[in-house]
């Protein structure tokens, strides 16, 4: 189903190193994805994964000291890995592909109206004047849900709440209609009812404006209510994905098993909440076998000596384990895990 | 707003009587001998003393005295010099006095603030580049050593170099530049540091990350976000130093012999000229009261966050 879509992003085993105090750091460790015109494709994993580095990339807005090493982004028959000056990438920014970030308190200036935030990317991108621009800002702030458009257009940000903010942000972001958007944790920062409403928001305009999202998120929650695909992602690098219920349901890879048993929802009352041991590997050093091995209870010898392959678990679901490998031992999943693929099968609706 | 803004102004002019009245009660407390020029206390009998301190009114109760150099004020008399300039009304000395240190101290904030934010955005857009790393330099210089060196040096190898007279004539524009130059120095490297800073703290913020994402321009962001937010913390403080320019400067315009008011003060307190320290003292506390006030006022203007009148904050509250 998905492989006739139309592929929009092929991002292409990206290494992505950041110089800091001299040494070496390897923030993202050869990941690969693709992105289908339409879809949502969600990203989750723990903090340090580089999730948000990897996004950061398709925009070129890596800090200073970070760069793409090796491999490719490509986007519209260009390779965005081999840009080197920001005139290539204005271009990009804002209008093909835009992004909104955590923080929705600290990310708008807070001396400039709203309106004249969104107008300036909107008489920049789509070069309108300034009274077609006003109309335009107005119409993207109802589309976001912002009663009474005409008056906030004149507020400055302080006068917003903290998820009317939120709104306001991707009003802009989409205000210009890119062909992509990358949410950085957009709903981490407010409250849950709140946060059902901006996905609910999200999830109308991109049916609207026809664009892909990216999804960036530890919340495993919201994944199962916004995305088409999942990737997960641990120690710089892509361990699994597929479409939702494949990996929700049917998760291979050890680390989306602990990632998923850790969740207070699928807990059974009574019993302990599943924790993940240990921390995540030193970026610094080179990682050797599986990055997630010594923190997996059930490693395999392999697992620490050389890192596994992809293997298709189905057309659209992949995972990096030597556990699919066919001469693999027998290994059970959790319960927790198992139990998951019990009530997939009664069709539970896993919302938040 | 108005109602904020009567509220300031008498809480402003209360700063100003209090200031004042200390003033004029320390100043009693000096030996009376500070009220005659030398020659006359040698020359006058000690009932002539007592006589002529009777005539100036120095023996009456402090309240009266007070209460005759508040009358006096209001009818818009500063009373007369003693000592400094004897038997002068001090509205004629000021009058003279005040322009030359006024001319020179709005030249020099002029230059200051173009200069300085000249340098401030330089620094600021070449950061860590050679720019900035020239720009500290020149600002670590001007505020480690002490001025009087440099001061001193410019005037004596520029004006030789260009064959231009050593003070200030006021009649040949050619000495108008070092004093002015000079006065600029450490104007211009306290509002380039100060910019410099501000603007390196916007530029690290999340909305100008944003703002990158959106896709603008550097130079875009440069100047439309970066520029605008970092100006505003400091023209809180462009009212207070333009309205102290009157009060000019003691370094400069003694090495330059320019006749303004810098050192006035100095030289009217080591006089004991109490009639004209008096009139100072409240001259520059009204000036500097009325400067934070109006760097206040402006602050609310061109930063929306800051709301003076506490009615509409209450009606804010309610709309949330």
């Amino acid at each position: 189903m998905t492989e006739t879509r139309e592929k929009i992003l092929r991002v292409e085993d990206v290494v992505i190193r950041f110089n800091l105090r001299g040494k070496e750091l390897t923030a993202v460790r050869s990941a690969s994805l693709d992105l289908y015109k339409g879809e949502t494709l969600a990203i989750v994993g723990e903090s340090g994964s580089g999730k948000s580095v990897f996004t950061k990339s398709f925009l070129g807005m890596l800090d200073k000291n970070g760069r793409v090493a090796s491999g490719n982004i490509l986007f519209e028959g260009e390779n965005l890995a081999e840009f080197t000056r920001e005139e290539q990438w204005l271009k990009i920014r804002g209008r093909k592909i835009a992004m909104i970030f955590q923080d929705p308190m600290t990310a708008l200036n807070p001396l400039k109206t709203i309106g004249e935030q969104i107008r300036e990317v909107i008489t920049l991108h789509r070069g309108m004047n300034r009274q077609e621009a006003r109309e335009e800002a107005l119409a993207m702030l109802g589309k976001v849900g912002i009663g009474d458009a005409a008056q906030r257009y004149g507020q400055y940000p302080h006068e917003f709440s903290g998820g009317m903010r939120q709104r306001v942000v991707i009003a802009i972001a989409a205000a210009c209609r890119p062909d992509i958007l990358i949410c950085d944790e957009p709903t981490t920062a407010l409250d849950v009812t709140i946060q059902a409403q901006i996905l609910e928001n999200l999830k109308e305009l991109q049916r609207e404006m026809g664009m892909s999202i990216i999804f960036i998120t530890h919340d495993l929650g919201v994944v199962a209510n916004v995305a088409d695909r999942v990737a997960v992602m641990y120690a710089g690098e892509i361990v699994e994905y597929g479409r939702t219920p494949e990996v929700f349901y049917d998760p291979r890879h050890p680390y989306s098993w602990a990632l998923l048993a850790s969740l207070p929802q699928l807990g059974e009352k009574g019993e302990d909440l599943y924790t993940i041991h240990g921390t995540p590997p030193n970026l610094f050093k080179e990682i050797k076998g599986d990055a997630f091995a010594p923190r997996n209870p059930r490693a395999l010898k392999i697992d620490f000596e050389e890192a596994p392959p992809w293997f298709a678990v189905s057309d659209t679901h992949f995972a990096k384990t030597w556990l699919l490998h066919e001469s693999a031992p027998e290994v059970e999943a959790p319960k927790i895990i198992q139990r998951l693929k019990e009530k997939s099968l009664k069709g539970l609706d896993y919302g938040s | 707003m108005s109602r904020y803004i009567v509220k300031r102004i008498l809480q402003s002019l209360l700063t100003v009587v209090i200031v004042v009245i200390a003033v004029f009660l320390l100043l009693r407390l000096m030996p009376t001998s500070g009220y005659f020029t030398r020659d006359d206390y040698i020359n006058m009998t000690e009932e002539m003393r007592s006589a002529y301190l009777r005539n100036l009114g120095i023996t009456d109760p402090a309240v009266i005295q007070l209460q005759r150099f508040f009358a006096g004020v209001f009818r818009g008399d500063l009373g007369r010099s003693i000592t400094v300039y004897p038997k002068l009304p001090i509205s004629t000395i000021l009058a003279e006095k005040v322009p030359y240190s006024l001319w020179f101290g709005l030249a020099s904030m002029f230059i200051s603030v173009t200069l300085g934010f000249g340098l401030g955005i330089l620094m600021a857009r070449f950061k860590d580049r050679w720019p900035d790393h020239l720009g500290t330099a020149y600002v670590v210089a001007v505020r480690a050593i002490p001025s009087l060196i440099y001061l001193f040096l410019i005037q004596i190898w520029v004006t030789g170099i260009m064959r231009w007279p050593m003070v200030f004539y006021e009649d040949r524009p050619v000495t108008w530049i070092l004093p002015v130059v000079s006065l600029s120095l450490t104007g211009i490297a306290w509002y380039g540091i100060w910019l410099r800073r501000f603007m390196v703290d916007e530029e690290n913020r999340d909305y100008i990350k944003f703002a990158r994402s959106k896709g603008l321009s550097q130079k875009y962001i440069m100047r439309h976000h970066v520029l605008r937010n970092a100006v505003v913390p400091l023209v809180q403080y462009l009212p207070v130093q333009l309205l102290l320019t009157i009060a000019g400067s003691l370094i400069i315009e003694s090495i330059y012999s320019i006749p303004g008011m810098g050192g006035l003060l100095v030289y009217a307190i080591k006089q004991q000229d109490n009639n004209l320290v008096q009139v100072l003292v409240l001259i520059y506390a009204v000036l500097g009261v009325a400067g934070v006030f109006v760097g206040d006022l402006l602050m609310a203007f061109v930063d929306p966050r800051i709301r003076l009148a506490e009615k509409k904050k209450k009606k804010e509250a309610l709309r949330v």
